[in-house]
């Protein structure tokens, strides 16, 4: 048994965390300023739903991977 | 004292029937080593094993008084291979419990199997190994800060064997420069440095017991940890956090008196010297993050060390712990994945960590070990090389749906024999390491969709009165109004755009065909989009509070309209003089006052829709 083990790791290394959550918090921080730009410019009766869940899903999913990374940079081992 | 041996010589009759069974066998010579200078007792025998008889045997019996029972912590035993000067490196034998002569008042019986059968007339070497807790008794119980500890040890003479015994010698250990109180003397028996020597005594019969005590002074600080809860919690993102809460007493003789702290600090040599002054704990290496806590705070009174084979804590407890006082603590570390975890051939996972308590050579009287799995693990089972209760458990910890499988390993009286490497084994699918990270995804994305709905929701509670209604329609007219500057700066603008590309292609290649076509897409563009903004603004006008932009837009249709004659002028007079022709230069000349005429006009049209924004 001994012999067949091999020792498990972290599916992504750890020396790239720091640079995996700046980038990625980022990146979807951009895009969520753009959202809320968009928000609070365009009138009520003109705002496309469409375009408003295709930017906060991809926002989502920067700031998601990115706060990921960020706790586990910081040592919050999810 | 004497009802003891009256018991055991009893005993010795009654057993009488079984020594016939076990008649063959025989110890020709037997040296026990017993270290009294820690606060377990820790007992060497080693046998020689002769059997007398013609048929081999199997296996050897080791017998323990029933009452030392309870101390036992830890038994094993162990062979050399070979003899003298190529004797091996030496083998563990298994040792269990026998139930059959258990069934013997007083008496408990090991069996020891030997790794291979001992023929009639060999001999072999086994050695046992021993280590029992709570044995040594601190006399007198209670002390001052000022005494010294004095402890009684009670024991035999006699080797207690389940053999006749020809030849035997017991060694009892003091600790350096030994102060003996007072010792059972048993001729022959002699004192030298820390040895107290009992023997050699010759032909004892089985199961013969001579009780001795020796009383002397042991200032080791007894450690008793009464409950330590090991949390090991398993991260797949690189990480095993351990989390050791620790709740430990002085299990020595009981501090009477007060306590002087200046005494205590001044005089270190002749002040509570069985006191816990300080604690080793011997972590894995690679060991990070390490923290030493209790419930107030941070305790400032550590030191760590580490190397590549370990990682060494050195520690002191909150305050000094004298006889009998407890202190709570807790330590944590977190660990590299790949140190510990591995997988197994058949596409399973394994946890491979040490057991016990890495403080160095204490009693753990109940030592939980608490082993977290990432979520999502299956079919956890484990591997610990001596008996512990196992039981089951949840635990919610960062990001948790269902909560992780937590296996719980439960061991009295452990001590540093128990620090050893076990196994938990368990299956985990590593695309369940995205649940953690999509319930992140997820979270933000409720964020946005709460954000978006507020946008869409109208918190007024009077739906009717006049300012409401008012706001309605600016919001309408507003809405209107940013309609019409989007085809102007989108539409309109783009197909502008396109008729200077156009032009510059045409300066490039020459091909007016293509540019002509430009042209006409273009007028149909604007065409349609004219009416469009003609739609719009009817609609503005029908607004009831449009009245002061009403001439705002007219203005601004109006120049527009003027600047997107001009650029067309500009156009066909440019590709007119390439249908003549002309030099680029003459062409530059006739441009130049549309050119002007065109920006001054993009300018004002710029403005105009600016200060649409501001009404």
């Amino acid at each position: 048994m001994a012999d067949l083990a091999t020792p498990i790791f972290s599916p992504v290394s750890e020396s790239l965390y720091p640079f995996l959550s700046i980038s990625l918090l980022t990146v979807g921080l951009l895009i969520a300023a753009y959202f809320f730009i968009y928000e609070v410019t365009t009138s009520k009766l003109s705002k496309s739903l469409l375009h408003e869940l295709l930017t906060s899903s991809v926002a989502s999913f920067f700031l998601g991977f990115g706060s990921l990374f960020l706790l586990l940079w910081t040592g919050v081992y999810v | 004292m004497a009802l003891r041996s009256a018991l055991f010589v009893a005993l010795a009759l009654q057993l009488l029937f079984l020594m016939h069974a076990t008649a063959d066998i025989l110890i020709s010579k037997a040296d026990r080593k017993v270290d009294l200078s820690g606060n377990n007792v820790r007992v060497i025998t080693n046998l020689k094993v002769e059997n007398g008889g013609s048929e081999p045997i199997g296996e050897v019996l080791h017998a323990l008084p029933l009452q030392l029972v309870r101390n036992l912590a830890f038994i094993g035993a162990s062979a050399f291979e070979g003899k003298g000067k190529n004797r091996g490196a030496p083998i563990n034998l298994p040792v269990k419990l026998t139930k059959s002569e258990a069934a013997v008042e007083g008496v408990i019986l090991f069996s020891i199997s030997l790794n291979k059968p001992l023929k009639g007339g060999e001999t072999t070497t086994v050695d046992v190994y021993s280590v029992f807790t709570h044995v040594l008794k601190p006399f007198p119980a209670e002390i001052t800060q000022s005494d010294v500890q004095l402890v009684l040890y009670y024991d035999s003479a006699y080797i207690f064997s389940a053999y006749p015994v020809k030849l035997q010698t017991t060694i009892f250990k003091l600790p350096n420069n030994p102060r003996v109180e007072s010792y059972t003397k048993v001729n022959p028996v002699k004192q030298a440095d820390t040895d107290l020597k009992y023997g050699p005594y010759e032909n004892i019969r089985a199961f013969s017991s001579l009780p001795i005590s020796i009383h002397y002074e042991n200032n080791q600080p007894f450690v008793v940890v009464e409950e330590l809860v090991r949390e090991i919690e398993i991260s797949n993102w690189g990480n095993i956090y351990v989390t050791e809460n620790y709740r430990l007493t002085h299990g020595g003789a009981k501090h009477k008196g007060g306590f002087s702290r200046l005494d205590f600090q001044a005089r270190p040599g002749a002040s509570g010297r069985a006191s816990i002054r300080g604690l080793l704990a011997r972590l894995p290496p690679r060991a990070h993050s390490v923290y030493y806590r209790d419930e107030i705070g941070n305790v400032s009174t550590s030191h760590l060390r580490n190397d590549k084979d370990k990682t060494d804590l050195q520690f002191e407890p909150r305050y000094p712990l004298l006889g009998g006082w407890r202190v709570t603590f807790t330590i944590g570390y977190g660990l590299p994945l790949q140190d510990f975890v591995f997988h197994t051939g058949d596409g399973k996972r394994f946890l491979k960590f040490p057991f016990g308590c890495p403080l160095q050579d204490v009693l753990v009287e109940n030592l939980i070990v608490k082993v977290v799995l990432p979520e999502g693990s299956k079919e956890p089972s484990f591997q610990v090389p001596f008996p512990v209760n196992k039981s089951d458990e949840v635990k919610y910890s960062y990001l948790d749906t269902v909560g992780r499988t937590v296996i719980v390993l439960t061991k009295k009286n452990a001590v540093q024999e128990h620090n050893v490497f076990f196994e938990v084994y368990f299956k985990f699918n590593t695309i369940a390491m995205l649940v953690e990270p999509l319930m992140l995804v997820i979270g933000f994305l409720l964020f946005f969709i709460a954000c978006i709905a507020y946008a869409r929701f109208d918190f007024s509670i009077s739906k009717t009165s006049a300012a409401y209604q008012a706001r309605v329609q600016r919001e309408e007219l507003m809405d209107a109004v940013q309609k019409i500057q989007n085809i102007f700066s989108f539409r309109r603008v783009n197909v502008s755009d396109k008729l200077e590309a156009s032009l510059k292609d045409l300066a490039r290649t020459g091909d007016i065909q293509s540019c002509k076509a430009a042209r006409k897409a273009a007028d149909a563009a604007l065409k349609e989009s004219a009416k469009e903004l003609q739609a719009k603004f009817q609609s503005v006008q029908s607004f009831p509070r449009s009245f002061n932009i009403i001439p705002k837009l007219e203005a601004l249709i109006a120049k527009e309209k003027e600047k997107q004659e001009k650029l067309l002028q500009k156009h066909a007079v440019v590709v007119e003089s390439y249908e003549r022709k002309l030099s680029s230069k003459e062409i530059d000349n006739r441009i130049a006052p549309h050119q002007q005429k065109i920006s001054a006009l993009k300018q004002e049209v710029d403005d105009m829709l600016e200060s649409l924004d501001d009404f």
